[in-house]
């Protein structure tokens, strides 16, 4: 037999960055981030498109910009293509920050069903010592920043072609940075939710994150102001983070250009802000008792690596 | 095991167009039961949700203050999102994942004919795509009122037949495409979904987009499908079409023909490239 | 069905592969797998493709399954031209691998059967009383109605036959049919198999396998390939016959020192035709093969002087395995490609 090659070839370092995270003492010694950076460093693999012109096209762009380029349309077929009326702005930034939203409730359970039936991993994954939802996080957290790249462009694009009125002088920094950090924290612990539940489910769940976050744009005021809804459906987006994630942040880089409307009237920016804080709390904890409560499930079940194929 | 006695008859085999009919049936099967008996969560996510999506759209138009009709052009292209997204993903990227779950081998091998087993792949899907259309349909025009003013059933209904056929035809040939490009085919599945109602005017009359836009669009059958189906149903005076209906039906009747004819080439083609270079059919990795 | 007698015929068919994946661009690699391969089957044979990891076996099979095009020479199946007349091999044949996944997790054995039957273009009625005669042969009636996703290997590889067999094929593949199973159900197989051909004198069926002890059992004739050429082809007995002039033992012995030069080894031993050594953890086993017994004694002296022990020693009837091993210089279970074929990776 010859002699097995090295498992690091000399001189290289097959996970850059990663490996460096990895090498750090506090990592090493805990499961849990390791798991978490494995995880980000493979849906980074996975998912970034850098090098794939035709893939880079697809997801950071074609996509992005065909989906609000739809509503552009629209509007313009109706209103003359009058796109300095701030109810643009509030359509048009909707709908860009919504692809950050979909990345993150979406994220996790793509990624459990892409293990399982596409690269049939599931079962190496769940008998290894990972920390199973760290993983899934580090997964999520990876589509995130791509999902996170396409709202940059499609808003630079915005701002450019249709002149939306973000300027320096309408950014509220401060308040920027903490409805990102808020909004997302409670929007992944509903996409870890969504993606411990799709563990039960079969392969309809591919698209259970794109579907959801489709459904959601009804409640959410991401395409229309909530005013337009019935009073009835008005209170169900009440419900979700996503909603006042994206008047806060609307509100923080429009500042006065930002056009109000009476339903979010009575809260400031402090109130919207506690009210994120408390959701992400809330979220986080149902998701560790959800992740639990279906990964007895699933093995009671036996369908960790379950493979429809139909 | 006992010893093998053949007390059944030789098998009859058939051929030609029963065997076609048969292996289509037999791959709609398993999708079939899959789709309705076996996993009943597609009733959530293949009709409440899209459901939702059109509804989000109508919403934008009334933020707008559009036209009434606009309402009823939206929850058209709503539910034919159903037939676009049943052939990018229940044909055109399915002969990819039969690869790699290890189907398509032996699909090659039968006699069957692979346009039957693409046809059995739609087929199987179609229920469930022809209720979620109903049912955007349906709950749509009721919660918003639409009223639909029909000028011609017949009309109407061949612009509709002719719209499918071409577009199984295109989805059948994009399945070759799909599995020959060597990507993995959700990607192309992907690009095709949001770009192409955008430039296909799922939500708007395609005309908006200009000529030269809307002529480009007019490939994919389901363009001037709709934008026929609108005038049919919508007389106002934004209905006004991108072409003439009459003009339109020709057309989608040139489609299917072409789009028809370039799957089994493209198909045959397929099959060839597979066994030369040794793989496309097989599962590697 | 045509005239002529020959179920399979293959006249100097070559295959080769262009090896993707080369990270250097300009790097288009090229690999033979079969290299010039003629074989005739008659119509009512078994006929058997020993050979080790790597041989072109698979690649063989593939291409007289209309699955792969040969890119030079003829294969014919049935008198009927593998590349040109495509569709009407198709509807003779059948082809089973071992470890194979087809068919939908989510359908039961008798519908994913009945499926794969109506590809064939069977009517609803042969497919019932066939599948239930089947089922019951191979032993699977009583799980018909489980989903495949919760067969086991060997239940998964049963239906699998059914489904080769249930078109009631003229000729039929099995690559590796019997890999993974237990000793049971892989004798159920061959069982099966032998039972298939003694039922349809006029069938033809081509195996490849791993296992001397089942294409001894199993076949009528059968051709040894290596890195892509046929070595030899006959009856199993005719090549064990090759070998009676030759005298084998089988050695266990303490682990050997390393030779001291490259003369002295066993293979120097004068009267010793052939030697394989297989180390294990505290012994090592030594397949010797000898012009005759009077070399024995030299062989032992050579032994003991590399500062080993005999443990045991045991005259053997050739086998299959001796053949292959004289033929292709090394055990089955050794990898051809570690030899250098050049293989990609
Ligand atoms: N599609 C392919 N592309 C490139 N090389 C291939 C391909 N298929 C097979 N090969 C190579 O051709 C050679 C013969 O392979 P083949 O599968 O026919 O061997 P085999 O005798 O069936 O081996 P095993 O006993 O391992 O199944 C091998 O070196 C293999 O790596
Ligand atoms: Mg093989």
């Amino acid at each position: 037999m010859t002699t097995l090659s090295p498992v690091r070839p000399e001189g290289e370092r097959p996970m850059g960055f990663a490996d460096r995270l990895l090498s750090l003492p506090f990592v090493q010694r805990s499961d849990a981030l390791r798991s978490f950076i494995l995880g980000a460093w493979l849906g980074w693999q996975i998912e970034s498109n850098w090098a794939d012109p035709l893939l880079f096209a697809v997801y950071s762009f074609a996509r992005p910009i065909a989906s609000v380029m739809i509503l552009v349309v629209m509007y313009s077929v109706i209103t003359d293509g009058a796109t300095q009326q701030p109810i643009f702005a509030y359509i048009y930034l909707g709908n860009a920050l919504y692809i950050i939203v979909g990345g993150v409730l979406g994220g996790i359970s793509w990624a459990v069903i892409d293990d399982r039936e596409h690269y049939r991993t599931a079962k190496q994954l769940y008998t290894s010592p990972l920390v199973g939802y760290a993983y899934l996080c580090g997964r999520g957290a990876a589509r995130l920043l791509i999902g996170a790249i396409s709202t940059i462009i499609v808003t630079v694009f915005g701002v450019l072609l249709f002149g939306i009125p973000i300027t320096i002088g309408s950014i509220d920094l401060p308040f920027l940075i903490a409805s990102i950090m808020l909004g997302l924290t409670s929007l992944s612990g509903l996409g870890l939710i969504i993606g411990a539940i799709s563990f039960q489910l079969g392969r309809n769940a591919w698209q259970a994150g794109e579907l959801i976050s489709g459904a959601l744009y009804l409640f959410t005021g991401a395409l229309f102001p909530l005013d337009i809804l019935p009073p009835v459906l008005r209170e169900i987006g009440l419900i979700f983070p996503a909603t006042y994630w994206l008047e806060a942040m609307r509100r923080a880089l429009l500042g006065t250009n930002m056009i109000g409307f009476p339903t979010f009237a009575a809260l400031d920016n402090t109130a919207i802000a506690f009210i994120l804080l408390i959701m992400s709390v809330g979220l986080w904890v149902s998701a560790a008792f959800v992740y639990r409560w279906s990964m007895r499930q699933a093995r009671e079940k036996g369908v960790i690596d379950l493979e429809t194929n139909y | 095991m006992t010893a093998f006695k053949t007390t059944s008859p030789p098998a009859a085999k058939a051929t030609g167009a029963t065997l076609f009919w048969r292996t289509m049936w037999a791959r709609a099967y398993p999708r079939i039961v899959g789709s309705l008996i076996r996993e009943r969560s597609w009733l959530f996510f293949e009709t409440v949700l899209p459901l939702a999506a059109t509804v989000s759209y109508v919403f934008v138009y009334q933020a707008v203050g559009a036209p009434e009709e606009y309402v009823g052009f939206v929850v058209l292209g709503g539910a034919m999102t159903a037939f676009w997204l049943n052939i990018l993903w229940a044909m055109a990227s399915q002969l990819y994942w039969d690869k790699e779950g290890g189907n398509l081998e032996i699909y090659v091998l039968s006699p069957g004919p692979l346009m039957a087993i693409l046809l059995g792949m739609a087929v199987g899907g179609f229920v469930m795509t022809v209720t979620r259309a109903a049912i955007i349909l349906i709950v749509c025009s009721l919660a918003f009122s639409v009223t639909y003013t029909i000028s011609s059933v017949p009309l109407l209904i061949a612009i509709f037949v002719l719209t499918m056929i071409a577009l199984y035809g295109m989805g059948m040939m994009f399945a070759a495409v799909f599995l020959a490009s060597g990507r993995e085919a959700w990607h192309l599945a992907n690009l095709l979904q949001e770009p192409i109602y955008l430039a296909s005017g799922f939500y708007f009359p395609v005309r908006a987009l200009g000529f030269w836009v809307a002529a480009a669009s007019s490939l994919i059958p389901l363009t001037l499908g709709m934008d026929g189906m609108r005038q049919l149903l919508f007389a106002g005076d934004a209905t006004l079409g991108f072409l003439s209906v009459e003009v339109e039906a020709i057309i989608l009747l040139i489609l299917s023909v072409f789009f028809l004819a370039a799957a089994r080439f493209m198909l045959t083609k397929l099959e060839e490239i597979g066994r030369r270079e040794g793989r496309l059919i097989e599962r590697r990795r | 069905m045509s005239s002529t007698p020959l179920a399979i015929e293959t006249h100097d068919v070559r295959r080769i592969y262009k090896i993707r994946g080369g990270k250097r661009k300009g790097e288009a690699k090229t690999l033979i797998a079969l290299d010039g391969v003629s074989l005739e089957v008659p119509r009512g044979e078994l006929f058997g493709l020993l050979g080790p990891n790597g041989a072109g076996k698979t690649t063989l099979i593939k291409i007289l399954a209309t699955l792969l095009l040969p890119s030079s020479g003829t294969a014919k199946v049935d008198g009927l031209d593998v590349t040109t007349q495509t569709q009407e091999v198709r509807r003779r044949i059948s082809m089973v691998s071992g470890g194979e996944t087809s068919g939908f997790g989510l359908l039961t054995v008798e519908e994913n059967l009945w499926m794969f039957a109506r590809f064939y273009g069977l009517d609803n009625k042969t497919i019932k009383s066939r599948l239930a005669e089947m089922m019951q042969m191979v032993g699977i009636y009583d799980r018909r109605s489980t989903k495949i996703s919760d067969l086991s290997t060997g239940l998964r590889q049963k239906m699998n036959f059914i489904r080769g067999f249930i078109s009631d094929p003229s000729v039929v593949f099995l690559d590796e049919p019997t890999l993974g199973l237990d000793v049971t159900a892989a004798r159920d197989v061959r069982g099966f198999v032998k039972d298939w051909m003694a039922q349809n004198p006029d069938r033809t069926l081509l195996l490849t396998t791993h296992y001397m002890a089942e294409a001894d059992e199993l076949c009528d004739r059968l051709a040894i390939i290596d890195r892509g050429k046929t070595l030899i082809c006959d009856t199993p007995e005719n090549l064990k016959r090759r070998l009676q002039s030759e005298t084998i033992f089988h050695l266990k012995i303490q682990p050997l020192r390393k030779p001291t030069s490259p003369e002295n080894v066993v293979e120097a031993v004068p009267g010793v035709r052939s030697v394989t050594i297989a180390d294990q953890t505290d012994f090592s086993e030594l397949r010797l093969s000898l012009q005759g017994e009077e070399a024995l004694p030299a062989v032992l002296s050579h032994l003991s002087g590399r500062g080993s022990g005999l443990l045991s020693l045991e005259k053997r009837e050739p086998t299959l395995e001796d053949v292959f091993i004289q033929l292709v210089g090394r055990r089955l279970d050794e990898d051809t490609n570690l030899n250098g074929t050049g293989e990609e990776r």
